[in-house]
């Protein structure tokens, strides 16, 4: 398959706006959940948002990074279509009485570490080194999380809203697959030894080690919801096939490194990685939420009002 | 969709009254068989058309008439009338050497005082009796038997000259951007540049859409009257602090009784802003010093470390206009200001969406989105000899000769011409130069009685290759979008070099480079 010209994604995306007030969030059908979903649903959603919104300030890093203007006026969009994402999502807890007044659902202590190390670092990071991470997550989002939350919930406005953020993570796709496959344009493009550099980034690995965790914490998360672990799997095969479609894909170092860590995290048989990573989430848990600086100010951005 | 357009955008098209009554337009035809020319016509009484008129008046000639479509002088002054609107060049340095004003209240005066200056102008050269106020031109054309300019108002009536001086203004069309949804929104809405001063701001919820020069003067103002602002970034610039302070009363008396004492003031400011283009149009060390300087008045002012992030610019600085302002950031600061830098996805009924989902609610919409500017046309139609047509051969990009004559349009001066732009001085500066070349001209033209003085057109094809090259080595050619430069990033806006390099250019008016008739 050949790239895809961003100009006319760039286009269409700009065409293809929607705001949270296009959708009525009390129409008829919150009481299609049940009690017993309720409590699993909740957390699920939590997370859902807030991968979301992480994911919008990853896109605001890239776009500081990009190599042309059409791409970074793309990550910027994309950064706010992330927001938006998790806006509405939150708008869907609202429907359902899973927010407590004007709150934001409390991140996480590993969450609150991913949002630490996003907003010390992330801006310093090449553009290769998320552009490979956020596919991953998308397309984790995309094959498996969200297909499994529309068989799961009847509510139609949740259907709505689906239909929306789904359109946009599939341009989010297009555009994530492409970019990774010109940065495996080996020559062209830059150096593999060059692009993997960074892991010996000390500030890439403390990237590392906060967002390994959050991983397999939400797994887990996930799967209590219910959530076959098979569709987990699906969603990387998915990722391994898209992404090494082409030479230039394949060649793409840190598609090699993602790839093969995406297969530790899904399979949890892997004791040799699971083992110290779960070992990291238990300690993690036992970090004071006094240790960690307040939260910055651009995750009080987010709402669940359509209008303001 | 064409989302928010923060910068001026490469139409032309204009806000003056463009009706035009058929039976008026043929009395005046009919009336006026040959209007009688007078020695040099002005389109436009700003500050160009208006300097023009006193230098010609200097030199002498007393014969010229302004064509002006307001019914007032002043251009930029008259219409930006914003709150907050001032030069950002200090007044010593944005007013004429051959009109020194001691009475400056600030060092950055406000439009008003500026506006006042204007009219003093007036009064004190007796220029009223030349001018022609809505005398709209919406045509010039030059007759090369009889050497005659005639320019056509929009009301049909006819106005001729032995030389031309377009005098427009660069910067004095404005409209609404073309912004997806911009006729739903049912609130109130002001462009930056046709302030509407009956509006109450309080109370209100505002909006403001672009934070570039205008933007950044409006902002503090508006946070101290509306209720609530908030304020629509695209792109962020670099803003440089604005050393701004009253004039003591002993200043002023010693620029009054010792007028060397101001041009010694102005001669030092002037000095200071031309090593400005060292930072400013080339990138040199000195790029990265004035960085360092904008860069740390923003660390000083804001505190927040995202709000700093969305601040701070992504291009090389002086690729677009450098900003000065001590209260912007402060003011976006304000309890009731908030920064918004999420892309519009389209205004609505009540307010602006955008694309994080919001669609954020507000009375009035204020746009300080820039001015049209054309790079490749002309404002109205200006044809030369033979039937040229001005604007179809600036197609590609406006070139001219030493930005004020053009091949094949003889005895036309342009003030703000191509490549005259200054992007670290004072514009007065620039034009006064244009001025003086222009008075040579037309002296030049009466004096031998021609029909036809017109730059030769290898001589301006050679000027327009030497200006190109050196403006590629710039750092306003150096990557960011801006409305310096057309789509195709040809530079037809700014001059490569110090404000002392161009009055070298404009200083000897070269007989050779002329063809005459
Ligand atoms: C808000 C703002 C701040 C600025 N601050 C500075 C600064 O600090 N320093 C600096 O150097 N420059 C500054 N400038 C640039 C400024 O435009 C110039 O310095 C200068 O005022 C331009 O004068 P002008 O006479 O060429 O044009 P204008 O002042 O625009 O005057 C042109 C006149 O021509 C008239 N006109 C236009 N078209 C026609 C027509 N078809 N027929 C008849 N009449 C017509 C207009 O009505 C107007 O009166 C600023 C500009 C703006 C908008
Ligand atoms: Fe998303
Ligand atoms: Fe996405």
């Amino acid at each position: 398959m050949a790239s895809i010209d961003l100009d006319k994604m760039l286009a269409k995306i700009k065409s293809t706006q929607w705001a949270l007030s296009d959708i009525d969030w009390d129409a008829p059908g919150a009481e299609l959940i049940t009690e017993e979903q309720w409590p699993k649903l909740k957390d699920f959603m939590a997370d859902l948002m807030w991968i979301e919104h992480v994911g919008a300030r990853a896109f605001a890093a890239m776009a500081k990074k990009a190599p042309t203007d059409t791409l970074r006026e793309i990550y910027t969009y994309f950064h706010a279509e992330e927001q938006r994402h998790a806006n509405a999502e939150m708008a869907l807890m609202k429907r359902w009485g899973m927010l407590e007044g004007d709150e934001i659902p409390e991140p996480n202590i590993n969450l609150r570490l991913v949002i630490e190390w996003l907003d010390r670092y992330s801006d310093e990071m090449p553009v290769y080194v998320l552009g490979t991470v956020v596919p991953m997550l998308e397309i984790a989002l995309d094959g498996a999380l969200c297909t499994f939350l529309l068989e799961t919930v009847k509510d139609p406005v949740c259907h709505q809203a689906f239909e929306k953020i789904n359109d946009d993570e599939s341009r989010h796709l297009g555009v994530g697959f492409s970019v990774m496959e010109m940065q495996g344009r080996g020559k062209t493009f830059i150096g593999a030894t060059k692009m993997l550099a960074p892991l010996l980034d000390p500030r890439l690995m403390l990237g590392i080690a906060s967002y390994v965790p959050l991983l397999n914490k939400m797994r887990d998360n996930i799967i209590t919801m219910g959530l076959p672990e098979e569709r987990l799997y699906a969603a990387m095969a998915k990722f391994e096939k898209i992404g090494g479609r082409t030479e230039d894909g394949r060649r793409n170092p840190w598609f090699q490194v993602i790839r093969q860590h995406a297969k530790f995290v899904v399979d949890r048989n892997n004791r040799a990685y699971h083992m110290p990573v779960d070992g990291m989430v238990k300690l993690t848990g036992l970090i004071p939420r006094r240790a960690l600086p307040a939260v910055p100010s651009w995750v009080k951005e987010l709402t669940y009002q359509p209008t303001a | 969709m064409t989302t928010s357009s923060a910068s001026p955008k490469k139409t032309a098209r204009k806000t003056a009254p463009r009706k035009r009554s058929a039976s008026a337009k043929r009395t005046a035809a009919k009336k006026s068989p040959a209007v009688k020319p007078v020695s040099v016509l002005i389109v436009g009484a700003g500050f160009a058309g208006l300097g023009m008129a006193i230098r010609l008046k200097q030199a002498g000639i007393e014969d010229f008439a302004i064509l002006e479509r307001s019914n007032a002088v002043g251009g930029t002054w008259r219409d930006n009338q914003y709150p907050g609107a001032a030069c950002d060049i200090p007044s010593n340095l944005y007013s004429y050497s051959f009109a020194p004003n001691p009475n400056w209240s600030r060092s950055f005066s406000g439009s008003e005082e500026i506006l006042g200056y204007i009219h003093h102008l007036v009064a004190e050269f007796k220029l009223e009796s030349h001018i022609r106020f809505q005398k709209n031109v919406e045509d010039l054309s030059f007759d090369e038997k009889k050497g005659v300019w005639t320019a056509t108002t929009d009301k049909g009536e006819k106005f001729a000259g032995r030389a031309a001086v377009m005098a427009q203004g660069p910067l004095s069309n404005c409209s609404f951007p073309a912004i997806t949804g911009i006729e739903d929104f049912k609130g109130h809405k002001i462009h930056s540049a046709r302030w509407d001063h009956d509006y109450d701001f309080a109370g209100k919820k505002v909006a403001v859409i672009g934070t570039g020069a205008s933007g950044i003067q409006i902002i503090p103002e508006l946070v101290k009257q509306a209720k609530h602002l908030k304020v629509f970034q695209r792109t962020p610039g670099w803003v440089m602090p604005r050393p701004d302070f009253a004039t003591p009363q002993w200043n002023k008396k010693l620029f009054e009784k010792l007028p060397a004492s101001q041009q010694a003031m102005r001669n030092l400011l002037y000095w200071t802003h031309e090593s400005m283009a060292l930072a400013v149009i080339w990138n040199s060390p000195l790029t990265r010093v004035a960085e360092r300087v904008a860069r740390l008045h923003l660390r000083r002012q804001v505190k927040d470390r995202w709000l700093r992030r969305q601040l701070t610019p992504d291009f090389t600085i002086g690729c677009k206009r450098v900003l000065v302002s001590n209260d912007y950031y402060p003011a976006l600061q304000k309890d009731n200001a908030k920064l918004i830098t999420w892309p519009i996805a389209r205004l609505s009924e009540k307010g602006i969406r955008t694309v994080e989902g919001i669609e954020h609610q507000v009375d009035c919409i204020v746009f300080a989105t820039g001015f049209d500017v054309s790079h490749s046309g002309t404002p109205f139609p200006v044809k030369g000899r033979k039937g040229r047509v001005l604007g179809d051969e600036w197609q590609g990009g406006a070139q001219a000769y030493k930005s004020i004559n053009v091949s094949g349009y003889p005895n036309l001066y342009m003030t703000f011409g191509p490549n005259s732009g200054p992007g670290h001085n004072s514009a007065l500066v620039y034009m006064e130069s244009q001025l003086d070349y222009a008075v040579k001209g037309v002296q030049k033209i009466l004096q031998e009685d021609l029909k036809v003085l017109d730059v030769k057109e290898d001589v301006q094809r050679k000027h327009n290759k030497t200006m190109q090259k050196r403006l590629a080595k710039t750092n306003w050619n150096s990557g960011c979008k801006s409305w310096y430069l057309t789509e195709d990033g040809f530079n037809a806006t700014m001059y490569p070099g110090f404000a002392t390099q161009y009055a070298a250019q404009m200083a000897d008016f070269e007989e050779n480079d002329y063809e005459t008739a």
